[in-house]
Formats: C-alpha cells, structure tokens, sequence
C-alpha cells in the first residue's frame, strides 16, 4: 500500500495544508531573492521553468485533484504561445501582447469547455478521454504544421519579448530581469488562484469526483458541470502559460503541441507529486531543469532514467515526491474516544 | 492523375495495414481490456528487431517472425513484473504501458542509434490484375493481414481454447471458479498481441522508414480502430475500424490533403467515439 | 401522516423478464418499511426505480404528490430520494468530516449550518470519534453507517436501503435497527429497506412488505407476514 498524501478537504487536513502554504511561502520568498544572487543564465532559464510549473498545475487541478488524466494539455500551451506570436502583427491602440494574453486564457478555457462539456455529458471518462485528449493533441499539431502560412508551419515563428504598459509608460521585457520579475509574480498568483479554488465548495466537490463520482452524482450533483469547468480552469492556465512562454522563449514550433510535450507534463506533474500543486510546479521546474543540464551531456540515458523513475513512481508511490515528502510531515492522528 | 480504381486499391491497401497494426491491441485492449500505451512501442520494437536481423543477412520472412517472438517475449517479462500486478486498475495501467513507451525508445535510440534505418522491400514490383496495379509486396501484406484477422476469429470462437478466453475475459471470477488458470490465460494473451504487434511491425517497416518513433503513428489510430470498430469485435471490428480510420484518411485526402484528411478522420473518430461508444457495428 | 411515495402500476421487463409487475406501493411521511421476498422477486429493481437508477416500463411514480417518473437520478437526489447501495460508497480516503461537509454541499446551506448538521449526524450515527480520521478506518458497519449519514447531511427524506445489514456483525445488526428507528421517530425521515435478516427486521418493529416474482404479495405487519401461510411456502418453497 502506498503511502499517499489525503488531500481532506477541511480540519483535518489544515496541518497538512499549512505545511504546504509554509513550503510554498519559502520557495517563493527564495524564488525572489535569486536573481540577486544567481548568474545571467539561471536568471534567464527559470521563468521558462516556472512556465512550466504553471502549466504542470493546470494539469494537477485537472488529474490530481479532479482524476482527470488529459495527455491534451500542450495542445492550449502552444495555442497561447501561437497568439502570442501572432499578436506581433497586431496594430492596436490597447497593448497588443496583453491583448494576446487574454486570448490565450479565453480561448483555452473556452476550447476546453466546449470539448470537455461535449465529452463530460456523453459519459465519455477515463481511458477514452485521454485518447481524445491524445488525438487532441496531435490535431494541434497538424494544424499548426499545415497552416504554414500564419504559423510558420515547421520552421515555427519568432516571438518578440513583450512590453508591460502602464498608460503611457512602457517597460520592456526584453532583460531578463524584468521578465524574471513579471513571471514570478503571475506564477505565484496562479498557485494562490488555484490554492483558493480548491480549498472552495467547487474544489471539494471536484476532490470527490475524483474519489467516487457515482457517488457524488447520487448526492445530487451534476458531475459533468464541474468536469467541465475544471477542464476549462486548466485549457485557460494552460494557454496562459504557453501566451508567456512564447514570449519568453521568442520563439514557438509545432512540437510544443505534439504528444512529447503532452506526456512530459504528465511525466512531471506524476513525480512531483500529483495531488499537491506545489508538488506538480517543482516537479516540472526539477525535471525541466535536470533535463536542461543533463540532455546536453547525455540526453538518452537522462531519459531513459526519467522513464524508469515514471514508471516506478506509478507503481510504488502514487503521491510522488510531494507524498513522499508529506507523509514524513503528516500531523498526528487525535485520539479516538472510547463508546 | 489518380484513376477512382487506384485510389481504391491503396484505401484498401492502407485498410489492411492498420487492421495489421490494430491486431495486437484488438487482442490487449479489446479482449482483455488492458490499455496498452505501449503498442506503438511494439511495433516499433518489431521493426527495429526486422531490421537488425535482415542486415544481419537473415532471410525477410524468418526475421519477421523473429521479431514477434522477440517482441512477444518483451511482452512477457512487461506482463509478469509490472502489468499483472494493475489489471483492476486502468489508469495505472494506462500509465505504466505508456512508460514502458518512453523507457523502450530511449533503449532503441541508445542501441540503434536515432539515425533512420532501411529495410529493403522483400518483393518489389507491382502485379498487374487487369487495370488494377497493386505492389507486390503490400498486396501479400493485405493478405497475411486478413489471414491473421480471419485466424484469431476461428482461434476465438472456434477452438476450446478460443471459448476459454472469452469466458475469461467475460468474467474472471467465475472462469477460475470453472477451473481456468486466470494468471496463465491472461499472460497467453498479452504476449499473443505483444508479438502479433512485433509481427506487425515487423511486416510494415519495408514500407517506411524505421525511426525510434514509427510505431506511434499508429498508436491513437489502432485505439480508435478498436473503439470504433467495436471492442470485443476482432474480425469485422477491426476491418471496419481500419476502413474508417485508415482507409477513408486516404479517400479524404484526395480533396483536401494529407494533413487536413487526418485531422478530418479523428474529429469524426471522436465524435463517434462520443455517440456510440460501444462502436459501430452492432454488439452480439 | 401525509403520503410521501406511490407508485402505481409500476413495471420493468428486460427483454421477456418481467421484474416488476404492476406494483402499487404507498407510503407515509416518516414511515419505516421493509421490503421482503425470496431472490429474484425483483426488490432491486423496484429500489431502482423509485431512485430513478432503472427507467420502468410502465407505471407512475409520485413523491410528494408530484409524478418523478421521468426525473433523473440527480434531480431525484436533489428532492430528496437518497439511495444506498448494497456496497458501501463512501469517500475511503477522505476524512468522516469531509465525507459528510461533501454530502452536506449537495444542498443550500450555510458554512455554519453544515458544521451544525455534521456534528449532528456523526452524533446520530454515533460515529463522532472518527471525525477526522479516513473513512477506510471504518469496519463494514461503520461504513454503511457512514454512508446513510452522508445520505442524511445531503438532506434525504427518502432512504433507500439495499440490505444495509449484509456483512455486519449481531451488534452492529442491532445498532442499525437502532439507527433507523431513530431517524425516522426523532428525525421524521421516511425509510424503504430491502432486507434478508429476520431478527433485524423483527427488531425494526416496521410493517413489511412481500414481494414474490415482481407481484406484492402482501403488505402487514411483520407479524402477521411471519404467520402466512403463503408467505412461508414462498420462501419455503425456494430453499
């Protein structure tokens, strides 16, 4: 039997929650202290990570937290870096790339209500909607490649670095440093947003969906709805995710929404530890930044050691390193009244 | 300039490629309901191991069936230390068969290295049936393919052993109750569609160019030929599953172009998927 | 006491079986019922029914005056029909608390008012010392306990019981015919149970209803039931 972290919603889980939010606190804190102490490159590659880390939390919402496994999740990734990249050929008075941002959450939550409400309500669950999720995945990816015209097709697209405008003053993002302090925040807002919304009634319902969703369809709930809505919630994170690491990485291709990509997320989200957002955003910032370094001096044995270590993850520790790490930090059970 | 009969043959032909392709996870997932992520890496496996074989200088034909043996064994050792521990539980097997995906194409591209591989066309030239003019090697192909199609069936529904699977696969419970060795009869199946997917492989790779990641072409297609065609459904499933995921790609493709014509084919796989889950042909 | 259920005429047939034939079945607001038959007389399916799990073939269904034969199980669950299975369905890894705080989201409330009603039903079912332990902790009985607690924190008027005593050990047999008599004398809820266990229906004190290859046989008190001469060659008869 594995030993797992419970999410319990409620009193019971506040010690194991509130040792979260004191990690959380921590890395952060950390987090915004590194460029005043890390070189140019690290300051350069970790927004990129953290990017990851948003996107490995859409995923933990959805699976972790909802039992829902999507391989699909690249797919609103690539759309929000693709948007991103078009909005350079925008001429508006508004900010062009945060016109671009809100089209990646808007377009990502809307696909993934469509989708996931055309699905939910059919019943189609588990195994099959991650085929679908799958197949999902590699159609972005065709499109992308076969509308060369607007996308580039294979050889990608650059992607400016955007400017943040505040009325009419304007700061580039083009230094690092800035970018560095512009992702942060809006990746420590997103795992606040998403701590919030599971600790809300919508969250709690979700968790049990997750548990026994026969179950809570009895006790009068329309599963399908939350289904749906917490696909929405991940497609807008997602694309949100990806409109920023286009800009950021200046530059987007088709493979960042092909099943590869797709997989690595769930490959990172599953050894961070699904069932803790904290977990899923250090896992994809750890995995991406081992891979980083170590791909360059030997990139098949890297991953052939990240597949094992997925594969043995799966099948001994379900709760990843987070619960690994959590049932070290568990609080201790109250004594049980006698009668 | 394409003739309406040409394109018929190669719709056809492609059919019974992907009923190839499809037959080792029409036994895995659609009998016994095992989701193997894992069969595109089979096919790849096949390929890889036909490959190396015939460079070695062994004859085509020996080295395809090496490859399933090959591949069938890796199907072995993959269902008795880890598969055979999560029957009860898709999602981990889901899982578990996906990294046995990942963890197979690191091995490949460290053994065989990630350059693209040839194998040489066993029977080139075409046969000339009438106006029809079909490759000599992908028509033997459709026929191996329909004869192992049209084997399992008999092999199914014809045989004590056939009948013994089925009851196996219908309810465990009262299989063992009857005397059936359970653990016994599902490690005879799993490595049965392991090495007809390595059989597969091994018989497709002429007709591609071998990379690390051949197989996954066929991956989500072979699941929905499956789904689609109707689970369970071996011989008519799987031909009419093919037909329309395969075979009608090709029509497709006439008008509007390879890519759109695949994208066509899994919106409407997807949609089928979503009406009529339990396929399209009517369930006995 | 108002009339809570009716069916009338109420059928199902699967394929050339009929499981249900014509039942016409009342009951009152805070009535206690069990119902009683030899396997295959169709109990399950009737249960199925009125939770609105099975779809009938022909007859109406009413709860509280209002036809709910076409109503789904959500929207059932909604007005307050509540079914528990024969295996228990709770949330294993989750704690008691957050069991019953889930069941209790089902319905408008308060935060406040759902601490109340937890505390509230962990007392009824007296399992308030595991409160925030798993639910996997539980024994069997707990666990069904458990579950008609969630069924009660949800709001249910109307429980649906499919032999909740299967499993239990004599004290918890007993402690569930407790269980009920209290729900419905304090809390006015309405139960229907399917059930095996003589002594437990005995000990229930609730008027049975027979049901014999999906007729009603006869519907009395359980002392009477005992005493029928048909009754007992019914279930003689099947042995």
């Amino acid at each position: 039997m594995t030993r797992s972290i419970v999410a319990r919603p409620g009193a019971a889980n506040a010690g194991l929650l509130r040792s979260e939010t004191a990690v959380a606190v921590v890395v952060f804190f950390a987090l915004a202290l590194l460029p005043g102490v890390a070189s140019g490159y690290v300051v350069y590659i970790v927004p990129q990570y953290l990017l990851y880390g948003m996107l490995a939390m859409s995923l933990a919402l959805l699976w972790g937290f909802g039992g829902i496994l999507s391989f699909g999740q690249a797919a609103f990734f690539a759309l929000g870096a693709y948007a991103m990249g078009l909005a350079q050929h925008w001429d508006m008075a508004v900010n062009p790339a945060y016109v671009a941002l809100l089209i990646s959450i808007a377009v990502g939550g809307a696909l993934a209500g469509v989708v996931g409400y055309f699905l939910f309500s059919a019943g189609v669950r588990d195994v099959y909607f991650v085929l679908v999720t799958l197949a999902l995945s590699i159609m972005t990816e065709q499109i992308t490649i076969s509308q060369s015209d607007i996308t580039g097709g294979y050889n990608g697209m650059f992607i400016p670095r955007m400017s943040l405008t505040f009325g009419d003053a304007s700061l580039d993002l083009s230094d690092d440093v800035p970018m560095y302090y512009t992702i942060l925040p809006l990746t420590i807002g997103i795992y606040a947003l998403l701590r919030w919304v599971l600790a809300s009634r919508f969250g709690k319902v979700l968790i049990g969906i997750r548990e026994n969703e026969d179950r809570v369809l009895s006790l009068g709930f329309r599963t399908p709805l939350y289904k749906t809505a917490a696909f929405a919630i991940s497609g807008a994170i997602a694309g949100l995710a990806g409109a920023l690491y286009g800009t950021h990485a200046s530059f987007v291709s088709p493979s960042l929404a092909g099943v590869l990509f797709s997989t690595q997320v769930v490959v990172w989200v599953a050894i961070g530890g699904r069932e803790s957002l904290l977990g899923s955003l250090l896992g994809a910032v750890g995995v991406a930044a081992l891979s980083n370094y170590l791909t360059a001096i030997t990139p098949e044995y890297w991953q052939l050691v990240l597949g094992i270590v997925f594969v043995l993850v799966i099948m001994a520790f379900r709760g990843g390193v987070a619960g690994a790490l959590g049932g070290l930090t568990a609080p201790r059970r109250p004594e049980t009244e006698s009668g | 300039m394409q003739t309406a009969l040409s394109v018929l043959v190669d719709s056809t032909l492609i059919t019974f490629v992907f009923a190839l392709a499809a037959i080792g996870l029409a036994i895995i997932f659609g009998l016994m309901g095992v989701i193997n992520m894992g069969h595109g890496a089979m096919l790849t496996l096949g390929a890889y191991f036909t490959w190396y074989t015939t460079s070695a200088g062994v004859p085509f034909a020996v080295a395809v069936l090496l490859a399933a043996c090959g591949v069938g064994l890796i199907g072995l050792l993959l269902e008795h230390f880890i598969i055979r521990h999560f029957y009860d539980r898709q999602f981990e097997t889901l899982l578990l068969t996906w990294g046995f995906f990942l963890v197979s194409t690191e091995i490949i591209k460290i053994v065989f290295g990630t350059d693209l591989r040839t194998v040489t066309n066993p029977l080139p030239g075409a046969a000339h049936l009438g106006p029809i003019v079909v490759p000599a090697y992908q028509g033997v192909v459709a026929l191996i393919s329909l004869g192992l199609l049209v084997g399992f069936a008999l092999l199914l529904f014809r045989t004590t052993v056939g009948i013994k699977i089925r009851a196996l696969v219908q309810n465990a419970e009262i299989a063992s109750l009857l005397g059936l060795n359970v653990g016994q009869a599902y490690k005879l199946v799993f490595v049965t569609g392991s090495a007809a997917a390595g059989l597969a492989g091994g018989l497709i790779s002429p007709m591609l160019s071998v990379d690390p990641y051949i197989g996954n072409v066929f991956l989500v297609r072979s699941f929905f030929v499956v789904i689609i065609g109707g689970i369970g459904q071996v011989l008519g499933g799987t031909l009419v599953g093919s037909f329309l995921i395969g075979g009608s790609e090709t029509l497709f493709a006439l008008v509007s172009g390879q890519v759109v014509a695949q994208t066509i084919v899994f919106a409407l796989a997807i949609l089928v998927l979503r009406f009529r889950p339990t396929g399209v042909l009517r369930a006995e | 006491m108002a009339e809570l259920l009716r069916t009338a005429g109420l059928s199902k047939r699967f394929r050339g079986l009929i499981a249900n034939d014509a039942i016409d079945f009342a009951l009152q607001s805070g009535e206690v019922r069990c119902v009683i038959g030899p396997n295959g007389a169709g109990k399950t399916t009737f249960i199925s029914m009125i939770s609105g799990h099975q779809t009938p073939s022909a007859g109406r269904i009413f709860f509280r005056g209002r036809d709910v034969t076409g109503s789904s199980v959500t929207a059932r669950a909604q007005m307050g029909i509540a079914r528990k299975f024969q295996t228990p369905s709770v949330f294993d890894r989750l704690s008691l608390h957050a069991n019953l705080e889930l069941a209790s989201l089902g319905k408008r409330s308060t935060a406040a008012e759902r601490q109340t009603r937890i505390t509230e039903v962990l007392d009824i079912t007296r399992l308030a010392p595991f409160r925030h332990l798993p639910a996997s902790v539980l024994s069997h009985g707990q666990r069904q306990w458990l579950e008609v607690g969630m069924l009660l924190a949800n709001r249910a008027e109307l429980l649906l019981l499919d032999e909740p005593t299967a499993g239990m050990t004599a004290e918890e047999t007993h402690a569930t015919a407790l269980l009920i008599r209290r729900l419905a004398d304090a809390h006015h809820l309405s139960v229907i149970i399917i059930e095996h266990d003589i002594a437990f229906i005995r000990d229930l004190k609730a008027p049975v209803t027979v049901l014999h290859l999906g007729r009603v046989l006869m519907s009395d008190s359980f002392d009477a039931v005992a005493e029928n001469e048909q009754v007992r060659s019914v279930y003689l008869g099947q042995g």
